[in-house]
């Protein structure tokens, strides 16, 4: 399983810096990720760095091999408390989730968590530990098993607490009135992405509170469980001619979403399958040709320009004034969580002319790029498969 | 009588040799012939793999191909068969 995650905050009304701290690191040799959110103290800088600091060592602790558990005791049992408010100087949630579905849980002084599968809130058993320094302090371990089509929200006080004191919502919106937005926004938009569910419950609160201003620092974190979005890449003609139909066929066939890059290959496909390319006479944008079109395709680009400029693009962010075909390549990939490109070997000749203006780079290799960029700065799963 | 078509190489050799000045026919044209001709781009055209054909960037006047095509020779192309068409 794919796990979805996406964390949306709002400032407290008036402070120019967040009070709340999300802190999330996938690790791809694991097939795990670990996400903490932690709640300062207060509000503006004061709470950002206590948040901060909480998130920070708590992600450290666990990334040098700690057990979580021990780690968030450690953490509880040392938090300073507040010496006028006489309350800890932050709270906290982490989650260690597994792409099988096993999760782990550690809260402190946060809301409770929401758990949503087929539709309902479950609540999950936990154990509680107290702490050893401080009365007052306890956190809640929950071990759980999510299976397909599960989330988890988590979110600060801000949210559930949001609105405190207006005429209609006395006590605020509390998480059982935060459960029912979140069900039946999850009833109409089943597949909903972690970031717009995480926006959505931001902006719920903020239209509870009196006036819309923030009186606390807002911040929701979703973590869903989902088939990943897998993408399909054809590019380059395959080194044995005869072989085109079977590839053509297989790659149309795809369940994923597709793109060809390269107009041999398109020509190809299209040759193979009887499908017309369209390709548009509308100006190229950039120095890039334009895209074309091919039903049952989602993208036709150019091929080694393209792949070259989108290659540039995803390490260098896109900063041009207009939309090219690479801006869309790009969109395309980073829309995908798993990604396979199939690439034909065959070299066309023409492209080694010494008469071209400028070099162009082997298929190859800007494949290779892109993969490492793709896996290392994206956090994408890259299948190279050369034909 | 039947349009002309005329087929503008995108591809990336014709691209890199300068298609992407071609593209200025895509207005040109109509403007200077009206419906006598229909501009269209394409992919690649296949012509840049073999060498026989001469050198990039290629354009089609209906079955004419234009090597080292530019604005000028296939719009002079077009004139010419224009002229035999009306004889
Ligand atoms: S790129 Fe123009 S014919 Fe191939």
């Amino acid at each position: 399983m794919f796990i979805d995650i996406d964390c949306a905050q709002e400032k407290k009304y008036n402070q120019n810096t967040y009070g709340d701290y999300f802190l999330s690191k996938r690790y791809p040799d694991k097939d795990a990720l670990i996400a903490v959110l932690s709640d300062g103290l207060g509000s503006g800088i004061k709470a950002n760095i206590l948040a901060t600091m909480t998130a920070t060592m708590l992600l450290k602790f666990v990334e040098a091999g700690a057990d979580m558990k021990m780690a968030c005791e450690v953490i509880m049992n040392s938090l300073p408390v507040c010496k006028v408010r006489k309350i800890s100087y932050s709270t906290f949630s982490v989650a260690h989730c597994s792409e099988d579905g096993e999760v782990k849980i550690i809260e402190e002084g946060n809301p409770k968590f929401i758990y949503i599968s087929d539709g309902k809130v479950i609540e999950p058993e936990y154990t509680v530990i107290d702490s050893d320094t401080f009365k007052n302090r306890h956190m809640h371990v929950y071990k759980l098993k999510l299976k397909l089509g599960d989330r988890l929200v988590f979110c600060s006080d801000g949210v559930t607490q949001a609105g405190l004191g207006n005429p209609e919502l006395k006590l605020g919106l509390r998480r059982s009135g935060l459960m029912r937005f979140l069900l039946e926004k999850i009833n109409d938009t089943p597949d909903i992405s972690s970031s717009e569910l995480s926006q959505f419950v931001v902006r719920i609160a903020k239209n509870t509170e009196t006036d819309r201003k923030a009186k606390d620092d807002i911040s929701c974190c979703v973590i869903y469980y989902r088939e990943p979005r897998r993408a399909l890449i054809f590019t380059g003609p395959p080194y044995h001619q005869e072989k085109d139909y079977e590839y053509a066929h297989e790659f149309y066939e795809s369940k994923a979403k597709k793109a060809i890059c390269g107009g041999t290959t398109a020509n190809l496909i299209s040759r193979e399958l009887q499908i017309p390319v369209k390709c548009n006479i509308t100006r190229s944008v950039g120095k890039l040709p334009a895209v074309s079109s091919m039903e049952g395709v989602d993208l036709v680009t150019e091929g080694i320009l393209t792949l070259t400029r989108t290659v540039e693009y995803l390490e260098n962010g896109f900063n041009e004034k207009e939309k090219d075909a690479a801006y869309e390549l790009m969109q395309f990939l980073l829309n995908s969580d798993c990604i396979e490109f199939m690439v034909g070997a065959k070299l066309n000749q023409a492209h080694y002319d010494p008469n071209l203006p400028i070099e162009i780079e082997i298929r190859k290799n800007i494949v290779k790029k892109m993969t490492k960029i793709l896996e290392d700065k994206y956090i994408k799963r890259v299948t190279l498969r050369y034909i | 009588m039947n349009k002309i078509k005329v087929k503008l190489c995108m591809g990336t050799t014709c691209f890199v040799m300068g298609a992407s000045e071609l593209q200025e026919l895509v207005d040109i044209l109509p403007e200077k012939f009206g419906d006598k001709v229909e501009v269209q781009c394409a992919t690649c055209l296949d012509l840049c793999s073999s060498s026989s054909e001469g050198q990039a960037p290629y354009a089609m006047v209906d079955y004419t191909v234009i090597s080292k095509a530019t604005v000028e020779s296939v719009i002079n192309e077009v004139e010419r068969k224009l002229k035999n068409g009306q004889e």
